[in-house]
């Protein structure tokens, strides 16, 4: 008998699975973004509750920081654009979001010798998005260089801790569940 | 409500140009905003941007709503956040704050500067929008990859945004099954009482099935690009553009714009701006 073996691409490769997974990921969290714009979060500088934010960390934990940081990237730009009609206007945030992402594809990769079961990968994703979080956004920081009007105090209190707070939770809740809803399809899918 | 890139401008002027006009103009003025702080410069730079607004023609009816949203919205929350935040900020740092009025229960002070902050930050947003709206409105949705292509981004990263665009309509069209299969089971997503955790919680039920529905269904999409050779060689693109004289000169009058409001931020002339009839 002939057996074929094929080596698995490497994480830091931009492969047609990446694109497509990031892609859709990035029209969910686009179209979540758009649908649920309304949700400000009070006493917050433009923050919203989103839990789609989940989706993010979620590509990103299960299909590489390639995709987590594309999905959260191109997805709030193209997110912020159709809600708002301004997707550029606050680029800084879409990197946050993208590199939140990229975090979260990172765990799979130190820690795949203690994802050996369901629960402790759902509990890895759970902390994955948390930590990913609390890293990616402190690049909103970046304002206080660009936007004349921000300053310390303004971006921690009213940005940077309301989002990293919304955020945590919708990726501490909505992380887990989709590791764990995708599992068994995967398993399917063969891949 | 369904979530797509309209084409509501077509025809018009601006519709006609390159569609990397419609991209670079945006991310100039982002540059262009981000060196002003008076709000009688960001004014003069709305008036600009209206007039290429206008170029579009994108009918008032059909994006009255998302004005609305944004000057309502958008504009009470960048007020009420300028008001709390209390103005404190760039010149007015250091000056004593002119209170106009105390809110009582709470004790903040209302001052002029953050009045005058939160309007700065208002218009600039206004400014951004009147960009903006030309991607969304004016720009077919079939070009956004092709001139994210032409603008530099690599072949896979360029065909990925066109994909996020091109699924849009689709993942949109899930949203609204799923949430109406979920209805028929009981769910109710006009609900708006609760906490953040509560809301996130009610949510679950619809993309939970709509993000792995979606990600399963890929693979459709994967095996299709995998079997044309995607990523194997050189991509050739469908529609081929031309960048011609008049978009030369759209985009060199945005970039005089950058130029001027960096020559002014450096020279030190673009300061915040105390509103005078607020402390008169």
């Amino acid at each position: 008998m002939t057996t074929m073996t094929q080596a698995a691409p490497s994480p830091w490769s931009i492969t047609t699975r990446t694109i497509v997974y990031a892609a859709i990921g990035a029209a969910i969290y686009a179209v979540l973004n758009y649908l649920s714009f309304g949700i400000q979060v009070p006493w917050s500088q433009e923050v919203s509750i989103r839990p789609q934010y989940g989706v993010v960390t979620f590509v990103g934990f299960t299909f590489g920081p390639i995709a987590g940081f594309l999905t959260g990237f191109v997805g709030n730009t193209v997110g912020d654009q159709l809600a708002y009609q301004d997707g550029f206007g606050y680029w800084w945030w879409s990197v946050a979001n993208g590199l939140a992402g990229f975090v979260a594809g990172l765990f799979p990769l130190w820690m795949a010798s203690r994802m050996t079961s369901a629960g402790s990968k759902a509990v890895t994703a759970a902390v994955a998005g948390v930590v990913a979080t609390v890293v990616g956004f402190l690049f909103i920081f970046v304002e206080m260089a660009i936007l004349p009007e921000s300053t310390f105090d303004v971006m921690l209190t009213l940005n940077y801790i309301p989002v990293v707070i919304v955020n945590s939770i919708a990726a501490a809740v909505v992380t887990p569940i989709l590791v764990l809803a995708w599992e068994p399809l995967r398993d399917q899918l063969g891949r | 409500m369904r979530a797509a890139f309209r084409y509501l401008g077509r025809g018009s002027w601006l519709s006609g140009r390159d569609p990397r006009v419609l991209i670079l103009a945006p991310l100039l003025l982002v540059v262009a905003s981000s060196q002003l702080s008076d709000i009688r410069q960001l004014l003069v730079v709305v008036v600009l941007a209206y007039g290429y607004y206008s170029l579009a023609r994108i009918p008032w009816h059909s994006v009255r709503a998302q004005w609305l949203y944004l000057l309502a919205v958008i504009g009470f929350y960048s007020l009420l956040n300028g008001l709390i935040a209390g103005g404190r900020v760039g010149v007015f740092a250091e000056s004593e704050p002119h209170v106009l009025w105390t809110i009582p229960p709470f004790g903040w002070d209302i001052t002029a500067e953050a009045i005058s902050v939160a309007a700065t930050r208002f218009v600039r947003v206004i400014a951004l929008a009147l960009v903006g709206f030309p991607i969304a409105f004016a720009m077919a949705p079939g070009d956004f990859g092709v001139a994210l292509r032409r603008l530099g981004l690599p072949d896979r990263l360029a065909v990925m945004v066109d994909l996020t665009v091109r699924f849009i309509p689709t993942i949109s069209d899930e949203f609204s099954d799923t949430v109406d299969a979920q209805r028929v089971r009981g769910y109710d997503p006009t609900a708006r009482r609760g906490g953040p955790i509560t809301r996130i919680r009610r949510m679950a039920p619809v993309f939970v099935p709509m993000t792995v529905g979606s990600l399963a269904g890929a693979e459709d999409t994967i095996d299709a690009m995998d079997l044309r050779a995607f990523g194997t060689g050189r991509r050739v693109w469908y529609r081929a553009l031309h960048f011609e004289w008049m978009d030369w000169l759209v985009v060199g009058a945005f970039g005089t714009v950058v130029v001027t409001a960096m020559a002014l931020n450096w020279a030190g002339l673009s300061e915040h701006y105390l509103l005078p009839f607020l402390v008169r």
